[in-house]
C-alpha cells in the first residue's frame, strides 16, 4: 500500500471533523502506525512486566471511580491485541520503548502519587513535541478500549443503537454524550 | 445436433443483464416489468438482503479491533483502505490481493463482487446533472458532444427518483435541479448559522444533502419491503431496514416480483458472442468463478452493467474478425477518457459557542454546497467546477488522545460532548482526456485467465488549478460564518479511483468515429448491446453520478423493448 495514503487515511475516514492540530497529530501517529512490516500475529505480544506496566498506565488514565475503569473492562488485553494486529513495527517499537523507559524508572514500585507525577511529566514532554509518542499511543488505545467496551459505554454514555430520528436538540451542561455505536 | 439445439434453447432469454449493482438492478427491473424474460449474471457470490448483513446489529464491543482494520486486512484490501478501514464494512469490499491489477499511474480500483455490487458501498448522495453539464463539452470543444441534453433525461430522472426515494429540500436552483423529494434531513445549529452567513455575505446557497434514504416511504418502497431510515448511520455495514437505496433492497426485489428474472451468480462474463454476419450479439460466454466451467447464454439484447471498468473490459475482451480491437471499437475510444471526481480537499474549522446545541440521532448525510465557480458571471482560469459535502458535529471521547489530562476528572469529561467542529470537503469535475485510460495487459492474467487491467490515468492541470479554489473558497465560507482556526487542506492522495466515481471509457456520442455508444446507450456498430453504467459518460460533472446512470438505464431499457417490439433488434 502507498505510504501517502496511510498518512491521511484515518483523518479522511473520520469525516474530517477534527481540528487541525488534532488532525496533524493523528496523521503523524498514522504515519508511524501504518508504516513498516507487520509482525507475526501469533500469541501474546508483551512479556509479563511490560503487560503489567501497560495495565497500570491504562488504570491511571481511566481509573475505577463511581463507574468501572479500564481494568474492569479488559483494556490491557485489548491493547495487546491492537499492538499485535493493528500496529506496524515502528509504532510497536515506540510502544515497547515507552514501556522500557517506565521499567527503568521502576514504575511499578513507585507510589501511586509518584506514578501520577511520572505520567504528568511524560505527558508534558509529549505535548511539547510534534512527533508521535508512546503517551499518545497508549492514551488513544486506552480511550478506544474503554469507551467502546460494553461496560464503558453503558457507564459513560446514553447508548442509542437505534435512534429512529434525527433532530436538533438542546442539552444541559454536563449532560452525558450519546453513543450510536456506528464507528465500526 | 438436436440435443445441442435444445440445450441452446434452454439457455436462451429475451435479455441478459451483466451485473447486479446500481444499474444492473435497474436494467433487470425495467426489462422484466415490460415483459421480457431476463437473465442477470453476477460475477461474485450471492449476498442476501438483510440476512447476510452480518455486522449490521453488532455493538461496538463485539468487534475484535473495535472497528479498526488489522494489518492482515490492510494488505488484502490495499485499494480500498480509505473505505474498508472499518471492521464492520470490510466484508463488502473485494479482496484486492486476490484480484490484482496494474497501475502505470496510481489508481484505486474499488470493487464489490457480490449481489448488489457497489450499490452497497455508495455514499447515497443523489443529484441531477444540470443543463450545462450536458453542454459543456460541445461549448468548450472538449471530448465529444453529448448526444442527449438535460431535457431528454428529465422524464427519466422523474421516473427513477420516485422509486429510489430521495430525501432533500427543493431549492429551485438551475445549477442543482430539484429532484422529487422525500422530507429533508435536519441541519444542526452551526450548520444553519453557516447557511445564513454564506447566503448573506457570499450569496452562495447551501442545502441539506440530497440522499437516497427513505425519510417517509411511499407504497412503491414498502411494496419491495423497504422501511424508514432509523438514523443509525451504520449504512456501510448494509441496511437491514432497506432504508437506503441499493439494488439488493429495491430494484432486484422488484425485478423478481415479475417472475420473469433468473439470476446466476459466480458467473464472470468472458466475452460477448458475436454473430459477425448479422453484426449482432448472440449471447455471452461465462466462466464460473469457482468451478472454472465455461457456459454460454443467449439473448436478443445484452445490457452491460458490470461497472465502468468491468463493462468496458468485456467489450475489449470480445474480439472477432469484424472487431479485432474489441466489440464496437472502430473509433479506438474504448478504455479512453477515464474520469473520476477529485476529492480529499477542502477546509475545516473549530466552532466556538453553541454549547447547549446538540442533535439526537446519527444522520447519514451532510450539507451540500452546489457549484458556484464558472457559473453565471463567474469566470476562472480553469474549466468546470466543484461542490462540497460537509457538516458540523461535536467531538467525541477520542479527542482525549490529544487533549492533556488523565485520571478521574478527565474520564468524566470524556463522557460529555466535546466542542463543535466543521468540515467542508470538495468534489471536483475531471475533464475527459484520451490519454487517461485503461488497457488490457498483454502478459498478466487473473486466475480465470482473463487479462489484468492496466490503469494509466491521473489528474491534469485543470483539476490541479481547480483544487486551489476548493481550498480557498471552503476556508472563505467558514470564515464568513466566524468559525475559528480555519484551515484549508489538500490531502496528498490526489489520484483517480478514490472517488469510486469511475466514468467514461465507452462514451456516448453522435459520431461512431469518435464514440462507442449512441444516444440510447447502444453500441453504434452492434445495436443489441447496451452499456448503461458509468462507462457511457462523455463528461463527469461535479455531482455524484449514480442518479444519472439510473435514468440512462431506465431510458435505454425502454428503448430496447420498443425496438424489440418493432423488430428492429
Amino acid at each position: 500500500m502507498n505510504r501517502r495514503e496511510a498518512v491521511t487515511r484515518v483523518a479522511w475516514m473520520l469525516g474530517g471533523v477534527f481540528s487541525a492540530p488534532t488532525l496533524q497529530a493523528m496523521n503523524r501517529w498514522e504515519q508511524i502506525a501504518m508504516s513498516g512490516t507487520p509482525r507475526s500475529q501469533i500469541g501474546a505480544f508483551l512479556n509479563e512486566t511490560q503487560h503489567a506496566i501497560m495495565a497500570r498506565v491504562a488504570d491511571l488514565i481511566i481509573p475505577h471511580t463511581d463507574t468501572v475503569g479500564a481494568l474492569d473492562v479488559g483494556v490491557p488485553d485489548f491493547i495487546e491485541i491492537m499492538l499485535r494486529d493493528c500496529y506496524k513495527k515502528p509504532a510497536q517499537d515506540l510502544f515497547l520503548a515507552g514501556l522500557g523507559d517506565l521499567d527503568q524508572k521502576g514504575f511499578l514500585t513507585l507510589s501511586p502519587d509518584q506514578q501520577i507525577a511520572t505520567l504528568t511529566k511524560i505527558e508534558a514532554e509529549a505535548q511539547k513535541s510534534t512527533n508521535p509518542s508512546f503517551w499518545q499511543l497508549i492514551k488513544e488505545q486506552t480511550l478506544l478500549g474503554y469507551f467502546t467496551s460494553e461496560g464503558g459505554i453503558k457507564a459513560s454514555f446514553d447508548y442509542q443503537p437505534i435512534p429512529g430520528k434525527f433532530e436538533a436538540i438542546k442539552i444541559k451542561p454536563g449532560q452525558k454524550d450519546f453513543m450510536y455505536g456506528n464507528q465500526a | 445436433m438436436n440435443l445441442n439445439i435444445q440445450a441452446e434453447k434452454d439457455q436462451t432469454y429475451d435479455a441478459i443483464v451483466v451485473g447486479s449493482g446500481m444499474t444492473g438492478g435497474w436494467a433487470a427491473k425495467e426489462l422484466a416489468e415490460k415483459g421480457l424474460k431476463v437473465l442477470v449474471l453476477e460475477r461474485g457470490y450471492e449476498l442476501k438482503h438483510v440476512e447476510d448483513y452480518k455486522t449490521a446489529f453488532k455493538d461496538p464491543w463485539e468487534f475484535e479491533h473495535r472497528g479498526k482494520i488489522s494489518n492482515v486486512a490492510a494488505e488484502e484490501h490495499y485499494a480500498t483502505m480509505y473505505f474498508s478501514a472499518k471492521e464492520g464494512s470490510q466484508y463488502l469490499y473485494t479482496n484486492d490481493k486476490e484480484n490484482p491489477y496494474i497501475q502505470k499511474r496510481p489508481f484505486n480500483w474499488i470493487r464489490a463482487y457480490h449481489t448488489g455490487g457497489k450499490s452497497l458501498l455508495w455514499g447515497k448522495h443523489t443529484y441531477r446533472w444540470n443543463q450545462e453539464d450536458f453542454l459543456a463539452n460541445a461549448k468548450q470543444g472538449l471530448g465529444v458532444e453529448w448526444p442527449i441534453g438535460y431535457n431528454e433525461l428529465v422524464p427519466w430522472y422523474n421516473y427513477v427518483e420516485k422509486f429510489v426515494g430521495i430525501s432533500g429540500q427543493a431549492e429551485g436552483l438551475a445549477v442543482l435541479p430539484d429532484s422529487n423529494f422525500l422530507p429533508p434531513m435536519a441541519m444542526t445549529a452551526p450548520e444553519i448559522h453557516l447557511k445564513k452567513s454564506v447566503a448573506q455575505k457570499l450569496n452562495r446557497p447551501i442545502t441539506i444533502g440530497r440522499v437516497a434514504h427513505l425519510t417517509k416511504p411511499g407504497p412503491q418502497h414498502t411494496a419491495v419491503g423497504r422501511a424508514t431510515c432509523q438514523f443509525r448511520n451504520r449504512c456501510s455495514r448494509g441496511c437491514p431496514f432497506g432504508a437506503y437505496f441499493s439494488s439488493l433492497a429495491a430494484t432486484l426485489p422488484a425485478a423478481r416480483q415479475t417472475n420473469r428474472v433468473t439470476m446466476v451468480h459466480n458467473a464472470i462474463v468472458k466475452e460477448i458472442i458475436l454473430d459477425d454476419k448479422a453484426q449482432k450479439a448472440k449471447g455471452v460466454r461465462v466462466i464460473d468463478q469457482n468451478t472454472m466451467e465455461v457456459r454460454e447464454f443467449y439473448a436478443k439484447v445484452i445490457f452491460l452493467n458490470a461497472g465502468t471498468i468491468g463493462s468496458t473490459s468485456i467489450l475489449m475482451n470480445s474480439k472477432s474478425a469484424r472487431f479485432p480491437n474489441g466489440l464496437g471499437n472502430d473509433s479506438d475510444q474504448l478504455g479512453r477518457n477515464l474520469m473520476d471526481h477529485h476529492l480529499a480537499i477542502g477546509a475545516r474549522a473549530d466552532i466556538e459557542g453553541f454549547e447547549n446545541d446538540y442533535f439526537f440521532g446519527a444522520r447519514p448525510g451532510s450539507l451540500y454546497i452546489p457549484r458556484f465557480r464558472n457559473w453565471g458571471n463567474d469566470k476562472r482560469s480553469y474549466l468546470r467546477g466543484f461542490g462540497y459535502q460537509g457538516g458540523a458535529s461535536r467531538a467525541d471521547y477520542s479527542r482525549g488522545a490529544t487533549e492533556p489530562g488523565f485520571g478521574a476528572d478527565f474520564k468524566k469529561k470524556m463522557t460529555q460532548p466535546g466542542p463543535w467542529k466543521i468540515n467542508l470537503s470538495g468534489f471536483g469535475e475531471v475533464l475527459p482526456n484520451p490519454n487517461n485510460r485503461f488497457t488490457l495487459s498483454e502478459d498478466q492474467k487473473d486466475k480465470w485467465g482473463l487479462p489484468q487491467i492496466v490503469f494509466d490515468a491521473d489528474f491534469g492541470e485543470n483539476e490541479l488549478a481547480m483544487r486551489k479554489d476548493i481550498m480557498n473558497d471552503g476556508a472563505e465560507m467558514l470564515e464568513a460564518a466566524g468559525f475559528k482556526n480555519v484551515v484549508a487542506y489538500d490531502n496528498p492522495v490526489a489520484h483517480m479511483g478514490l472517488g469510486i466515481h469511475e466514468m467514461g471509457t465507452a462514451r456516448m456520442g453522435k459520431d461512431p468515429k469518435t464514440s462507442i455508444l449512441n444516444k440510447f446507450n447502444q453500441v453504434h456498430t452492434c445495436k443489441n448491446v447496451f452499456v448503461t453504467d458509468g462507462s457511457a459518460m462523455a463528461s463527469s460533472s461535479n455531482v455524484n453520478p449514480s442518479l444519472t446512470y439510473m435514468a440512462l438505464t431506465a431510458r435505454a431499457a425502454n428503448h430496447a423493448v420498443e425496438q424489440l417490439k418493432a423488430r428492429n433488434l
